[in-house]
């Protein structure tokens, strides 16, 4: 990939800088005798751009070759699911369910299957990967590998409504043993205490929507919540995870990002903070 | 004939003018005052409206949307407008720019200028090209409606399904996307109908193929491309709208539809589109660089083979839009491959337009600036395409602001700049008087400065990972600078299409007077008075040469000297004008030409109503809008009184040896009704692939369990309308045998059988067990038997009006052209109705 581009930017350069050089040197001089067609044409617009795609074109070709990766022993599986306007993201041989962020332990071939549960998106981590687009009635797949641990930014490219914009995650490149670690400690259910926030949260209308594993709560039309803490955006990346931030999300998601599914939360201010303590609690 | 090309101030052969100008102005101007506007039909009023109203348009959505956009995006985190607005205004930019001003405005170049480059005296078909512009317009006031009742589409200028379908967008607004642009659509495949026929077979006496301007040859390609482009498209937004609608399922994946289907109809059509843009500027381009570089074209079959070759290859790449959606990896491999072949058409014209400027000297005015500025920026463009045509690399650019600035790379500096020479090189012609060179050079510099600054940078912001179509983006990822530079440029551009008007303002009044020729120009256009009489050609010219201007001294010397003379004298004291070989040249025919009328515009004002119908969902309406299209395009294509007698006609052709057709000329006739078959052919084809893609996409087809169709009716059907082909085969042979009893039976007998298969069938269809709504199958088989009836009832009305028009007298062994289309429609209805057959009631199963 590294190589193709630089290989196509070098050839467009060229081309570009010998096609000015001709139009200048052209413009420049008194007028001349016949142009030889066989030398402009023949040379110019038949033979050189077939080099030049011929070149690419093998280029692209082992490129393709290389992205798509046969499935190895070792791959680890990783499934997205896109909504409007977040992303779902599950390990399905671990027993992970998280949102908006995507975990993935350096060097390990990843297989991803993506798909959408309404209109079609587009996962996008530039610095990781191509994209994949995630279509209502199909899986996808795509296979790539992480070469530096790191933390990157990925986006929704393809429109999808409204908040396309706020479409965003995060990819967490970690090594393997640190991935292990967050992968056991996601598995686990919520391990909270009886709280009135804890109560507010089952009692309002949060269950509907979302889930916090090893609670009633058991709603999946919104993120699953059982590690919400532990994330470190809001909103696919709309807000920081803060404790300010998360109340203010709650008070009312439609100031930060209008027309998302979740509605205002009608709480008194203690009752508000009650509630965002307990989600703070869900580590 | 020498090589030597006349120097600017040299002599140039001039039209001749003839003693009767004034009756034929009479005989071709269009009526005075309101109502004879409507009823205008003139390819020069036509041609300008067209023109006008494209750029209007431009001005509305392409620049005001814009400098929004960019405003918007010049800093992180901006609240100037809001995520709805913003979702508005690129889909309002890209909808209005692709479909409401580049291709208006080319039409409307070519409806202008044709005659005047071809040496004809007008379009073939007047009446079409009035019934184009004005579905045109009422088609984009349609689609700006939505603004008055917050409806303004939101869903891209692609429109996506599921996110453009009834579960996704609910409200009007995607409705007022399909049904505003459908009619616009409409108007646009009208117009390229009336340009191939008017290229193919109108043209001077002499001008063979191989003499035609290039402008010309990039028309004859687009406008072939546009029937073949903008069908599919017209059927994607069909099935768009019955699924919005009327409730079927074509692109609702939980009932056996599909999510790509959209995107392949789409693509087939979006592609090409681009290229539909492209080519007629390359025409443009290929006209320009002789006259301003005092040299002929080089390489003339080198470029019209290229026009050919990316007219063909554009129809192989439209996959390359669609690279991230999960093809087969050896789709993708061939789709990168098409893409990039079509570098080297590309490739041909530049290196010949460069020979060109490298064999002539350089005249520094303003139509050669912007075509220099065209081949700077399209150049780029183009590389920058080959990159995205890689898989690979396009997984990384597609959807990113990198392909934001190749596009307008390509349509800017591809199209934008090549108009802007046109516009600087021909408008002389019209108005009479030049542009203002000082200002000229403003304007192109403004906007060549303006398009790099605003278009460059995102180049480095999309390869950043800057998405498209984001109404914000947070801070620190350093895009900031690259997006307020860009937004800078953009009032560099607003600057420049200032003095542009400015320029035409003032050059309207002041500007230097042009004459003839200002330029020294080549082609025929330079040889008629500045502006030029309405009907361009009292004595239509007689060609030699590829640039007549630089190798005749006279424009009307030849064998066909007294033939083109004849056309402005007794007996042919009407609107005559000339049919000619398609590849000769030669003088095959003299035939009226349509007069003004104000049945076109009735007819468009049907169309506008069968969709709005739908927009505001007053079904009956669409009944009262079918009625009127109907009867305006009978009335406007009803008999007219002949001037002159059979005699009259048969003396002149013993004189001139070339037959008069007062009734309508044979050969145009034959080429409007072929292109028609060709148009159904298309719809019909692409409906067939929406069949066979969904049931490729179905495991389960026809779905599991259900009672197949039985084959009794629709057999029976089937039968009757073969023989109906038969019967009408047979009334066209009595015709020609002079035999109005056995034209009259036989059309009779055909229509009768047409009709009762259309009772047969549809009694079977009324009582099938499914319906359109219950899944995909459903909704495809009741659409493909509807446009089966749909082309048979069109056959029947057709076959009514031959009996009534025979029973009248209308036609005779020798005035008979309409009963030859009808026949020739009728067969095409038989055979679209066998297949059709085969497809719906025989393939279940094969499987």
């Amino acid at each position: 990939m590294e190589t193709l581009w630089w290989l196509m930017l070098a050839l467009g350069g060229a081309v570009f800088l010998l096609f000015l050089g001709l139009l200048l040197r052209g413009l420049a001089r008194g007028p001349a005798g016949r142009a030889s067609e066989r030398n402009w044409l023949v040379g110019g617009g038949l033979v050189m751009p077939l080099v030049v795609i011929t070149v690419v074109l093998g280029f692209t070709l082992v490129a393709m070759a290389r992205l798509a990766n046969a499935p190895t022993e070792d791959q680890l599986i990783v499934e997205v699911d896109g909504h409007q306007w977040w992303w779902e993201v599950r390990y399905p041989d671990l027993g992970v369910v998280t949102a908006n962020e995507i975990h993935l332990p350096v060097e390990r071939p990843i297989l991803l299957r993506v798909r959408s549960v309404d209109v079609i998106h587009s996962f996008w981590i530039p610095s990781l990967a191509g994209k994949i687009d995630l279509l209502p009635d199909k899986t996808n797949t795509m296979s790539f590998s992480a070469s530096e641990p790191g933390t990157y930014r990925g986006v929704c490219a393809e429109f999808c409504g409204l908040q396309h914009a706020k479409m965003r995650l995060t990819a967490f490149v970690t090594s393997e043993e640190e991935f292990d670690e967050w992968a056991r400690q996601q598995a686990q259910p919520a391990t909270v205490e009886a709280s009135r926030g804890g109560e507010l949260f089952l009692s309002a209308a949060c269950p509907d929507c979302h889930t916090v594993r090893g609670t009633p709560a058991d709603g999946s039309n919104g993120p699953d919540l059982t590690h919400l803490a532990s994330r470190t955006t809001l909103a696919a990346g709309t807000l920081p995870n803060s404790t300010e931030d998360l109340s203010a999300w709650v008070r009312n998601p439609h100031e930060f990002k209008e027309g998302v599914e979740m509605e205002a939360a009608e709480l008194s201010e203690a009752d508000l903070a009650d509630l965002i303590a307990y989600l703070e609690s869900l580590q | 004939m020498s090589d030597r090309i006349p120097e600017l101030g040299d002599h140039y052969p001039t039209a001749a003018t003839v003693v009767t100008d004034p009756i034929l102005d009479d005989l071709w101007d269009d009526p005075p005052g309101l109502w004879g506007k409507l009823k205008a039909v003139q390819n020069d009023a036509i041609g300008k409206r067209l023109i006008l109203t494209g750029f209007f348009f431009l001005i509305l959505g392409g620049s005001v949307d814009s400098v929004v956009m960019r405003m918007q995006l010049a800093f992180p985190n901006n609240t100037l407008v809001s995520a709805q607005t913003y979702s508005e205004l690129f889909t309002n930019h890209g909808s209005v720019t692709m479909f409401l001003v580049i291709l208006p405005i080319f039409e409307g170049f070519a409806i202008l200028m044709l005659p005047l480059l071809l040496g004809a005296r007008e379009m073939p078909f007047p009446r079409l090209g009035a019934y184009s512009y004005f579905t045109f317009l009422m088609g984009g006031l349609l689609y700006y409606s939505g603004t008055l009742f917050s409806a303004v589409p939101d869903a891209g200028w692609f429109a996506y399904t599921p996110l453009s379908g009834p579960n996704f967008s609910p409200d009007l607004a995607i409705d007022v996307w399909v049904l505003g642009l459908g009619v616009a659509e409409v108007g646009a495949i009208a117009a390229a109908i009336e340009i191939i026929i008017g290229i193919m077979k109108v043209r001077a006496p002499g001008m063979t193929l191989a003499r035609m301007p290039l402008f010309a040859w990039a028309m004859l390609v687009t406008a072939f491309m546009i029937l073949f482009a903008f069908t599919p498209l017209i059927i994607g937004s069909l099935l768009l709208e019955l699924d919005r609608g009327f409730g079927t399922q074509f692109f609702n994946p939980e009932a056996g539809g599909s999510s790509l289907l959209w995107q392949h109809l789409f693509w087939i059509f979006g592609h090409p589109e681009v290229y539909i843009q492209f080519l007629p500027a390359t025409g443009i381009v290929s006209m320009v660089i002789p006259v301003f570089v005092r040299r002929r074209m080089v390489g003339y079959p080198w470029i019209v083979a290229s026009l050919v070759a990316i007219g063909f290859l554009s129809f192989g790449l439209w996959a390359h839009h669609m690279f991230a959606a999960g093809l087969a990896p050896i789709v993708l491999g061939f789709f990168a491959a098409a893409s990039m072949a079509i570098a080297i058409p590309a490739g041909i014209q530049i290196f010949a337009w460069v020979a060109t400027i490298w064999e002539g000297k350089p005249v520094w005015k303003t139509p050669f600036l912007f075509v220099l500025g065209f081949l700077f920026l399209f150049v780029l463009g183009g590389i920058t395409g080959v990159m995205v045509a890689s898989v690979p690399f396009d997984l990384q650019a597609h959807d990113s602001y990198f392909v934001v600035a190749h596009l307008h790379y390509v349509l800017i500096g591809g199209v934008a700049f090549p108009i802007f020479a046109g516009v600087y090189h021909w408008l002389p012609k019209y108005t009479g008087k030049l542009l203002n060179e000082r200002l000229g050079k403003w304007n192109f510099w403004l906007l060549f400065i303006g398009v790099n600054v605003t278009f460059f940078p995102m180049h480095i912001v999309g390869l950043m990972g800057m998405p498209r179509r984001i109404y914000t983006y947070p801070e620190g990822l350093g895009w900031e600078t690259y997006n307020l530079i860009s937004t800078i440029g953009v009032f560099i551009i607003v600057a420049g299409i200032a003095v542009f008007i400015w320029n035409l303002a003032y050059s309207l009044r002041r500007g230097e007077v042009a004459g003839n020729n200002p330029w020294g120009g080549d082609t025929l256009e330079w040889a008629v008075s500045s502006p030029p009489l309405q009907h361009s050609w009292s004595v239509p010219p007689i060609v030699e040469s590829r640039h007549p201007l630089w190798d005749q001294t006279e424009l009307h010397r030849g064998e066909d000297e007294r033939l083109v003379r004849a056309l402005s004298e007794w007996p042919l004291r009407w609107r005559a004008a000339l049919v000619t070989g398609t590849a000769t040249g030669r003088p095959e025919e003299i035939f009226r030409v349509a007069n003004p009328s104000i049945w076109p515009f009735v007819a468009a004002v049907g169309t506008v109503v069968i969709f709005a119908a739908e927009l505001f969902k007053v079904r009956w309406g669409a009944f009262v809008g079918a009625a009127i299209v109907v009867v305006g395009v009978v009335l406007w294509n009803r008999p007219q009184t002949a001037p002159i007698t059979e005699q009259e006609e048969v003396e002149f052709e013993e004189r001139h040896g070339i037959p008069v057709r007062v009734g309508g000329s044979l050969q145009v006739a034959k080429w409007g009704m072929g292109l028609i078959v060709l148009f159904v052919a298309i719809a019909f084809a692409s409906l067939l692939l929406s069949y066979f893609y969904l049931m490729i996409e179905n495991p389960d087809w026809p779905p599991a369990g259900m009672v197949l169709p039985g084959l009794g009716l629709p057999s029976l059907a089937v039968g009757l309308v073969v023989i109906s082909g038969i019967a009408i085969s047979r009334a066209r042979a009595a015709m020609r045998g002079d035999s109005r009893a056995g034209l009259l039976s036989g059309a009779a007998v055909a229509t009768l059988l047409m009709v009762g298969a259309g009772v047969v069938q549809s009694s079977q269809l009324g009582a099938l067990a499914f319906d359109s709504k219950t899944d995909a199958y459903g909704s495809i088989f009741y659409t493909l038997a509807g446009f089966i009836l749909v082309v048979a009832g069109a056959a029947v009305i057709m076959g009514l009006l031959t009996i009534y028009w025979t029973w009248r007298g209308e036609y005779t062994a020798r005035r008979h052209a309409p009963v030859d289309n009808v026949v020739r429609f009728w067969l095409t209805a038989v055979v679209v109705w066998a297949i059709g057959f085969g497809v719906l009631y025989l393939t279940p199963y094969l499987t």
